[in-house]
């Protein structure tokens, strides 16, 4: 995958490659970076003509920031999004004068929050005409008559010409803004969570509205997204992403009937069913995502996967991540000596707080493929040395059926899981 | 010419018309608000009379010649009472007519007060958005250097440097606009780096307008609220600042202008001349009222919370 070759295709539009954006952590006076938030660490997908690329994920797994790199509104950091020009693959960031603006023009977007992203002091036909003027496509009455159209298009009509935005509905607002990155016919609309601010009743039409669209004028559609109902349907590929990696990603209807990746699973286990009896618990993913400063070894998912095994990277970390709420248990840690990734040295100031970690860590308090994956376990005083199976990350391979998947475990083993 | 060229050009005539239309009616909505409020209403009647009265002081009392900025002096009456004939408000110690000198110390301080806002606000403006739109070590050193400014109480600082550069009403002048800028810097950053923050900055981006189209059209726009407030309040504040320096000295005797009336008319005041000085005092009291008065229901007229909906 890294040493992927420039891809070529004839319906090819944009090829995400390998991208990666991190932000530095700066800290002190003299603002040095002594850490990176990996908000999209190695992504790579492609969006081709008339098709809808469904990014999913929880808050805070970067499929927004993955969503402004494409859009070019953010550089990434390493990899980059290669576009479709004149059957060459050029990267984005590269692009000068002409070329860019072929881009741009090429590439729209659409914001989740509608209000936020119409200028409050521009009336709708300076908004929607603006791209047309920035082009120079049109001016004065011909642009009148550009802008009615499209307005037409989204379903909204000449009467809304001279309104400002908040006299409008959420629904309406997104409507101008579809106008908006329709004006200047791009072949691909990221869509970042276009519905998510609006009421069900009004999200069904929006959703329907971006479906004609699409069929009308061949767009390809990027659909960030958390709501897995609105991505299957809209979307013809999903791509799952946790934690700035992607966990899962192939045909949407081929996951949504047999997910390959656990957190695919917990995910739309996660979702509250219609057809569900009241007072039902709804099960929901445990635990909160961890720091993206500090992403956990192996696969990023095992902290939280109920189907974790040994091979899955567990790390010195995760025994603090499991043991941090157990009464007492680290009150009495003064050091936390590395010697690898996986290995580390424990000083507590009293014997018998080291006693009782190396008790904790063998015991029923932490999962049982944490201990399996266990190789030394040393108790010294007041030192307690934990040593963990060294496992490389976890990732993104085919499967089978020719669908990708970051997971130790094979389909089946996913598939045939039964939660308790 | 055809029928439909017609027709367009038609359409495109009626269009701007709208467009106008709309955007001033929203001007009106901002006027409305601002007319509810009786103390706002009050403060714009008071700036309207003083206009007035400034625009029309030629026409009102005759010109002293040469220089019309000049005390006109009556040697045979001074200290003068008020309702003396030719003098309704009195006279100074040197004959000076104390109605000329409110009436045209009106138009020195509009003078003032618009050179001294306009040319602070401008370079404020541009100052602030450099620092808001460049960041990094740009944004710093304008920073620490507005930082220094502000570190100096506004009326020592121009003071100070009204006595180095010598008394002269245009010194003063001067000195104000090399004190006061640095507030419109701080103002104008913190729009600046509060609005580039908002989508319909990115949106712009997406389109692929220009920097500076972006600057002009989404993001000055938003950020010039503020800015306008504070330059109504100090249109008031100006004066009176400027009135101070001149009562002090640090302009030119015998010149018009409300301040250098209080100045020589106190000498008088226990003596019982208490006119030399109490009106031109009324006029820098009400003036500087009125334009508080006015900045602060234009701040409540402005409020984006409430503008618009």
């Amino acid at each position: 995958m890294r040493a992927a070759a420039e891809p070529q295709a004839d319906d090819l539009i944009l090829s995400i490659r390998e991208v990666k954006k991190h932000y530095p952590i700066r800290e002190g006076a003299l603002q040095r970076v002594v850490g990176h938030v990996r908000a999209v660490d190695g992504v790579s997908f492609d969006i081709r003509r008339g098709q809808t690329v469904g990014l999913v994920g929880e808050s805070g797994c970067g499929k927004t920031t993955l969503g402004r790199v494409i859009a070019a509104l953010a550089d990434p950091t390493d990899g980059g999004v290669h576009y479709s020009m004149d059957g060459a693959m050029c990267r984005i960031d590269r692009l000068e004068g002409k070329a860019a603006r072929t881009f741009r023009r090429n590439c729209q977007m659409v914001f989740q929050d509608s209000y936020a992203s119409l200028n409050p002091r521009h009336l709708v036909i300076d908004l929607v005409g603006r791209p047309l003027k920035v082009y120079n496509e049109a001016a004065s009455s011909d642009l009148v008559e550009r802008v009615v159209e499209l307005l037409d298009q989204v379903g909204l009509g000449r009467q809304h010409l001279y309104r400002y935005p908040h006299q409008f509905s959420g629904g309406q607002r997104q409507r101008i803004s579809i106008a908006r990155a329709l004006a200047l016919n791009p072949e691909v609309i990221v869509l970042d969570e276009p519905t998510s601010a609006l009421d069900v009743s009004v999200q069904a039409q929006i959703l329907n509205l971006l479906n004609d669209l699409q069929k009308e004028r061949n767009l390809a559609y990027l659909f960030v997204t958390h709501d897995l109902s609105v991505v299957r349907h809209m979307a013809d590929r999903l791509v799952v992403m946790y934690l700035g990696k992607v966990a899962e990603a192939g045909e949407t209807q081929a996951i949504f009937d047999s997910p390959h990746h656990p957190y695919t699973r917990e995910l739309m286990a996660a979702k509250p069913d219609m057809e569900a009896e009241a007072n039902v618990e709804i099960r929901g993913l445990e635990g909160t995502v961890p720091d993206p400063a500090r992403p956990p070894q192996g696969c990023r998912f095992h902290t939280r996967c109920e189907l974790a095994t040994s091979a899955c990277g567990w790390e010195v970390d995760d025994v603090v991540r499991w043991l941090e709420d157990a009464p007492g248990m680290f009150e009495h840690l003064v050091g936390v000596e590395r010697t690898t990734e996986f290995a580390a040295e424990l000083a507590f100031d009293t014997e018998e707080a080291a006693g009782l970690l190396s008790m904790a860590v063998r015991s029923e308090q932490v999962p049982e493929a944490m201990r399996a994956a266990m190789r030394r376990l040393n108790l010294d005083g007041t030192k307690v040395e934990i040593e963990f199976e060294d496992v490389g990350e976890v990732e993104l391979t085919a499967r089978d059926d020719g669908r990708m998947a970051a997971c130790v475990l094979a389909p089946q083993e996913v598939a045939s899981w039964k939660s308790p | 010419m055809t029928d439909v060229q017609q027709t367009r050009i038609a359409a495109g005539a009626m269009t701007a018309d709208t467009a106008f239309r709309v955007r001033m009616r929203r001007l009106f909505g901002v006027l409305q608000g601002m007319a509810s409020n009786p103390a706002t209403v009050i403060g714009l009647v008071v700036i309207a009379l003083m206009l007035v009265m400034a625009i029309f002081a030629p026409w009102i009392l005759e010109p002293n010649s040469p220089d019309p900025y000049q005390m006109p002096r009556d040697w045979g009456a001074v200290r003068k009472p008020p309702g003396t004939p030719g003098h309704p408000l009195g006279t100074t110690n040197e004959g000076g007519d104390v109605l000329y000198g409110v009436i045209w110390g009106s138009r020195t301080s509009l003078q003032l007060s618009l050179m001294v806002v306009g040319s602070t606000m401008i370079v404020g403006t541009i100052v602030g958005s450099i620092a808001g739109l460049v960041g990094g070590w740009v944004d710093e050193v304008l920073m620490r250097l507005v930082d220094v400014f502000l570190s100096i109480p506004e009326l020592i600082f121009a003071l100070a440097i009204a006595a180095v550069l010598g008394p002269s009403f245009g010194n003063i002048i001067l000195a104000l606009a090399v004190v006061l800028w640095v507030k419109y810097a701080r103002i104008m950053r913190a729009q600046v780096l509060q609005i580039k923050q908002h989508d319909f900055v990115d949106a712009a981006r997406v389109i692929g307008d220009t920097k500076l189209n972006i600057y002009l059209r989404d993001i000055l726009p938003n950020a010039v609220t503020p800015v306008t407030v504070q330059a109504t309040l100090d249109m008031g504040n100006v004066v009176l600042i400027g009135a101070t320096l001149s009562f002090i000295g640090l302009s030119e005797a015998g010149i018009a202008e409300w301040g250098v009336l209080v100045s020589e008319g106190q000498a008088g005041i226990a003596s019982g001349r208490w006119w030399a000085s109490t009106f031109p005092g009324l006029m820098i009291f009400l003036w500087a009222l009125a334009f508080n008065l006015v900045g602060d229901g234009l701040r409540d007229a402005l409020d984006p919370r409430t503008e618009g909906r």
